[in-house]
C-alpha cells in the first residue's frame, strides 16, 4: 500500500505534535522532576533521618556513650524531637535510660507520618520532628521536646491551649547557607543573603557568580529551619519567587550539623559568610555569624519530677559532653 | 485520511498530551513541595 503524499504529511504533523510534548516534558525533567526525592509517595520515599542508625541500646548506633552518672529507673519523660536533634536525644535515652525503655517499630509511611519512622505508644523515645513535635509537647504527648526555636504559629498554638512552656538553650549550632559544588559562588555577606531572600538579587552574577537565575529555596513552614530563616530575616520579608526561578541555581539552608553529618552533603557545598566558613572551631569562637541555640522544651506545669533532673544533668559537664560528641556546640 | 477525521486525530492526541504534561507538572509542583532540598540541589544541572 502506498501513502498518498496528504496521509504522510498527516502522519509526521502527529508525529511532531508528540515530539514536542515529549520534548517539553523531558525537559521538565531534566530540570526538575528527576532531582526530586520526595518522602510522601508510595513508589519513592526518602526519609529525612535514619533514626534505625540512631536506636537507642544498639551496639552499632552511631551515638555518643559516656560514663554517665545520672541512672533514671521510674518516672521516665517521653522524649521526642527535631530530626537534627535525634543524636541527642537518643543518647540521652541510651546514656541514662534502662534498657526496654525504647520500642522501635520500623519505618512504615503513612499519610499523618511523613518521616517514616514508628514508635510504641509507651516508647519513652519518639520522633515527631518538629511540626508534629510542638503540637505533641502542648498537648502533653511528649514530656521533653528538642528543637530549635518555635515559629510563631507554634508559640500561638501554645497561647491557644494555655500552656506554658519552658525553654533551656542545651547547645548552639551553626545556621548555614549551601548551593551546588559547582557553583562558582563560595562566599556571601549577611546582608546579600537577605538580599536574596526578600527579592533584590535575582541572578548570581549580581553576586559575582554565574549568569543564572537564583533559586531561593524554602522549607516547610513551621519546620526549625524554616523557623531560624524567618528569625534571621527579621523585619524583611521572603518574597514570592518568579515560578522560572525553580529551574535556576538555588541556594537552600539548614542546619551545619543536619546536612554535614545525618543526612549528608554529597553535591552541594556550604558557603562562607561574612568570610568565615560554618566550622564547629569557627562556632564554638563564636566568629561564624549566625549560630542557632536549640532548647529541651517543656510544660511548666508537667509535674514529671525527672525533667528538672534530666535537664539540670544535660547542662552539667556530662549533658554537654553528649552535646558534644553529637556533632553540636556546647553551651557552656 | 479525510480531514475531519483527521483533525479528530489531532485533538485526540493533543489530548492526550495535554492530559500527560498535566499530571506531570502536578506532580512535579507536589513533589517539590516535599522534596530533600539538598537532594534537589546536589542534583542541579551545572
Amino acid at each position: 500500500m502506498r501513502l498518498s503524499f496528504r496521509a504522510v504529511k498527516q502522519i509526521l504533523l502527529l508525529l511532531l505534535i508528540v515530539v514536542l510534548f515529549a520534548a517539553f516534558n523531558g525537559s521538565v525533567y531534566m530540570l526538575l522532576t528527576g532531582r526530586l526525592s520526595n518522602n510522601f509517595s508510595g513508589t519513592d520515599q526518602s526519609k529525612m533521618v535514619d533514626v534505625k542508625k540512631f536506636l537507642p541500646f544498639e551496639s552499632e548506633s552511631e551515638l555518643a556513650r559516656i560514663d554517665s552518672s545520672l541512672k533514671l529507673t521510674e518516672d521516665l519523660p517521653v522524649l521526642d524531637g527535631a530530626a537534627a536533634l535525634v543524636p541527642v536525644y537518643a543518647a540521652i535515652v541510651d546514656n541514662v535510660y534502662p534498657k526496654g525503655s525504647v520500642v522501635y517499630e520500623g519505618g512504615v509511611f503513612s499519610d499523618d507520618n511523613y518521616y517514616g519512622e514508628n514508635f510504641a505508644a509507651d516508647s519513652k523515645m519518639q520522633y515527631k520532628n518538629t511540626v508534629r513535635g510542638y503540637r505533641a509537647i502542648v498537648d502533653g504527648e511528649t514530656d521533653i521536646l528538642f528543637c530549635a526555636a518555635p515559629s510563631s504559629e507554634q508559640k500561638a498554638y501554645a497561647d491557644e491551649k494555655g500552656v506554658k512552656l519552658n525553654y533551656v538553650p542545651i547547645g548552639r549550632e551553626a545556621f548555614v547557607f549551601f548551593v551546588n559544588q559547582n557553583n562558582p559562588v563560595e562566599d556571601l555577606t549577611v546582608e546579600q543573603i537577605r538580599g536574596i531572600y526578600a527579592g533584590e538579587y535575582t541572578n548570581w552574577s549580581q553576586l559575582g557568580g554565574a549568569n543564572r537565575v537564583i533559586n531561593p529555596v524554602t522549607r516547610l513552614s513551621g519546620s526549625g529551619s524554616q523557623s531560624a530563616m524567618d528569625a534571621f530575616m527579621g523585619e524583611r520579608k521572603i518574597a514570592p519567587k518568579s515560578p522560572l526561578a525553580v529551574v535556576g541555581a538555588s541556594i537552600g539552608f539548614s542546619f551545619r550539623y543536619y546536612m554535614e553529618g545525618m543526612v549528608g552533603d554529597e553535591g552541594v557545598k556550604m558557603l562562607s559568610l561574612n568570610g568565615v566558613y560554618p566550622s564547629a572551631k569557627n562556632i564554638r569562637n563564636g566568629s561564624y555569624p549566625i549560630i542557632a541555640e536549640f532548647y529541651a522544651i517543656y510544660r511548666e506545669d508537667n509535674e514529671n519530677p525527672n525533667i528538672p533532673v534530666l535537664v539540670d544533668w544535660l547542662l552539667s559537664e556530662e549533658g554537654q559532653q553528649i552535646v558534644e560528641e553529637s556533632g553540636y556546640v556546647r553551651i557552656n | 485520511m479525510k480531514h475531519r477525521v483527521f483533525l479528530g486525530i489531532v485533538l485526540c492526541v493533543v489530548g492526550i498530551c495535554l492530559a500527560l504534561t498535566v499530571a506531570h507538572l502536578l506532580y512535579a509542583i507536589c513533589a517539590y513541595q516535599h522534596c530533600s532540598i539538598i537532594q534537589f540541589i546536589a542534583k542541579e544541572l551545572w
